[in-house]
């Protein structure tokens, strides 16, 4: 049983090797790559059958790798939430492989595409599972060693450009996490999250004093912030998503920007949730970490929704817009989250979650889609400027279709996915009362049907250029498209079921004392 | 330069590989030990240059059309990493096949072993090989391909 929730890192850690080993044998590389994608996708449906969907799933499981006890050694584990949070990305994984196979040229050069895919997808599956913080820091290394090598993939100047940024900015970023969790280690003695968890709800019989750790927490969420992309730290994003290739932009968009979302909610609501901490700031009554936490996430999104969607407006191409794009609908996360930090009605807090989550879900199909797109066209043109584009929906139906469908869907539209994330995060806003938040969820819509709208016309329509008038177009990558493009109607009629899972995902995000009695850590020494 | 070189390499090899061997249990392990040994190995690269491997070891004259990426030694650099991987991730796997959880390790302790009287043999050993050849060849691949720019 214990077995299903380690299966997913194994099979993304055997495929990354093998396709190491297999250096010589091109088309072999390429088949082990696509079959590991499928053989993921698989062990996260066995996951979240066994954990969370099936009729007696106990909707948590634990692993001890090594069979070192909790807290010494290292947990894996598996609840709600991190499931909904692996089908998500196991989708866009699969498609994102599968298009690779096509897209990526298997020159001397390109050798390492496939194994760094595998990796990175490790780093984040690492992510999503374990539950020791600096086990945490480990898989968000695996993560970034990976992309920081697809941010230079290209080698030219721009590519080269932005991995720079990239790399410089994540290394400051890694030192403040190390800095945060040693800090966190040294504080309340212990790395295990549900152990932490469990001291820091009463300090005092742990003979510790909690008052440091909100500066860490401070620190911690800025870190996680600049993963997720959040302003004010989505600088990077616009470069590095255009240097890297589409699959992996696509996989980065869908896959490391949530870790960043579930880290703080996983730190916040687990962790911190019923931490006795009060936190004294000047000009600002006494509060709990919790609405410090969700005061500070508001703040963040609303600048990421209007930073985000302002910037996307005039970019001058496709993955330009869809990189701004990104960092607006992050916020558009972000923004229930807070309101579920804020919050201190537990209905109200479930509800946030559940919001933040569908539209999460949403904003990973939808912009995998779209970055997967982007790709096919400029795999097409060889360009994806809008100057050098026009007139691709006459010339080809079926992939300007799916880019649509994509972009109606994060504009909102039913029966697509998109139309029940927007509902629930507006519904959370009213629930709330908060009308503040309602006119910047309007304004950030507003910004999004501007953009999407500009891009589709400047891109789609209008007359056939140059470019366009030559391309030829790779039928499995539309496929490709077309598949995913279904999933997000399937998401959006089928939507019960979805509603259900986030439900219970939401439920267990929420569920701190479930996670530690899970774990179990041992020892009631004090630290 | 060249007699210290041949004096040091030798006694540096020796420490690496005992820091490696008692890693599972002492100060040491793979990845301190592949360091050790790549240190021996910049020794000769600044002593003898960066040819003197593939003349010395395969003799064979290094091709100077070729880009130093695409040398036989870096070639074989990059497969000791890759199967220094699969070591350490099959020695992680071979518990899962025996029923007990991943990465799960233990230990025989064998006696009468010549010169040592009583040796434990750890199951880490097979992971810390593997990091070892992952550290020697990342290591050496990164040092002859930047040295050569």
């Amino acid at each position: 049983m214990t077995g299903v929730v380690v299966a997913p890192m194994l099979v993304a850690l055997v495929t990354a090797v093998v396709t190491l080993l297999l250096r010589r044998r091109v088309r072999t590389r390429v088949v082990v790559s696509v079959a590991g994608g499928l053989g993921y996708a698989l062990a996260v449906a066995a996951l979240c059958w066994q954990v969370v969907l099936a009729p007696d799933a106990p909707g948590i499981a634990t692993y001890q790798v090594g069979d070192w006890p909790a807290p010494y050694g290292i947990t894996l584990v598996a609840d709600g939430l991190s499931a909904f949070m692996l089908a998500m990305v196991a989708t866009v994984a699969v498609a994102a492989t599968v298009f690779s196979a096509r897209y990526v040229p298997s020159s001397e050069r390109r050798t390492f595409y496939h194994p760094l895919f595998h990796f990175l997808l490790l780093g984040v599956t690492g992510s999503f599972l374990t539950g020791d913080l600096f086990n945490l820091f480990v898989w968000f290394e695996v993560m970034l060693m990976s992309s920081y090598v697809f941010v230079a993939f290209y080698g030219g100047p721009l590519h080269t450009r932005a991995a720079f940024w990239y790399v410089s900015l994540n290394l400051v970023a890694s030192a403040v996490f190390l800095v945060a969790v040693g800090g966190l280690y040294a504080t309340v003695g212990t790395l295990n999250m549900a152990d932490m968890a469990r001291r820091l709800a009463e300090p005092a019989a742990y003979g510790i004093d909690a008052r440091p750790t909100v500066g860490l927490l401070a620190l911690l969420l800025s870190v996680f912030a600049l993963k997720a992309g959040l302003v004010p730290f989505q600088f990077w994003i616009p470069t590095a998503y255009r240097a890297a290739p589409p699959p992996v932009t696509a996989l980065l968009a869908a896959a490391s920007k949530k870790v960043g979302i579930y880290a703080i909610v996983r730190v916040s609501f687990t962790v911190f949730a019923d931490a006795a901490v009060v936190v004294r700031l000047p000009w600002i009554e006494p509060t709990t970490p919790l609405a410090f936490v969700g005061a500070v996430l508001f703040v963040m999104a609303t600048g990421s929704i209007l930073v985000g969607g302002l910037g996307a407006i005039d970019r001058d191409s496709i993955e330009g817009v869809l990189a701004y794009s990104s960092i607006g609908q992050v916020g558009f996360i972000a923004v229930p989250v807070a309101i579920a930090a804020t919050t201190t009605a537990p209905e109200l807090r479930r509800f946030a979650i559940l919001a933040a989550l569908v539209y999460a879900l949403n904003h990973s199909l939808a912009k995998g889609l779209l970055f997967l797109a982007a790709g096919t066209v400029r795999h097409a043109t060889g360009t994806i400027y809008f100057d050098g584009l026009g007139g691709l929906a006459r010339h080809f139906p079926t992939l300007s279709g799916t880019f649509l469908l994509g972009a109606l869907s994060l504009v909102g539209i039913p029966p697509l996915s998109g139309f029940f994330g927007k509902f629930l995060v507006f519904d959370a806003a009213v629930r709330a009362d908060a009308s503040a938040v309602i006119a910047l969820l309007l304004v950030g819509s507003l910004l999004t049907i501007a953009y999407a709208t500009r891009a589709w016309n400047r891109g789609f329509w209008g007359a056939r250029s140059p470019a366009v008038e030559d391309a030829t177009i790779d039928p499995v990558q539309v496929a490709v498209l077309v598949a995913l493009a279904l999933v997000i109607l399937a998401v959006g009629v089928g939507f019960d079921p979805i509603y259900r899972f986030a439900d219970a995902a939401a439920g267990a995000a929420l569920d701190a004392e479930t996670y530690v009695d899970a774990v179990a850590p041992r020892g009631g020494e004090s630290g | 330069m060249r007699t210290t070189a041949r004096a040091i390499v030798p006694i540096i090899l020796v420490v690496s590989i005992s820091l490696f061997v008692e890693g599972h249990n002492l100060p040491g392990g793979g990845f301190i030990g592949g360091v050790l040994t790549t240190t021996a190995f910049a020794i000769i690269y600044v002593t003898f240059g960066l040819d003197f491997l593939e003349r010395g070891v395969f003799g064979r004259d290094p091709d100077a059309e070729l880009r130093p990426t695409r040398e036989r030694v870096v070639d074989v650099y990059r497969r000791v990493f890759a199967v220094g991987l699969a070591i350490a991730v099959t020695s992680g796997l071979a518990p899962l096949v025996l029923g007990y959880p991943f990465l799960s390790q233990s230990f025989v302790v064998l006696e009468g072993v010549p010169l040592y009287d009583h040796l434990e043999v750890a199951s880490a050993l097979a992971f810390d090989f593997g990091v070892y050849c992952v550290v020697v060849g990342g290591l050496l691949t990164i040092l002859s391909v930047v040295g050569a720019e």
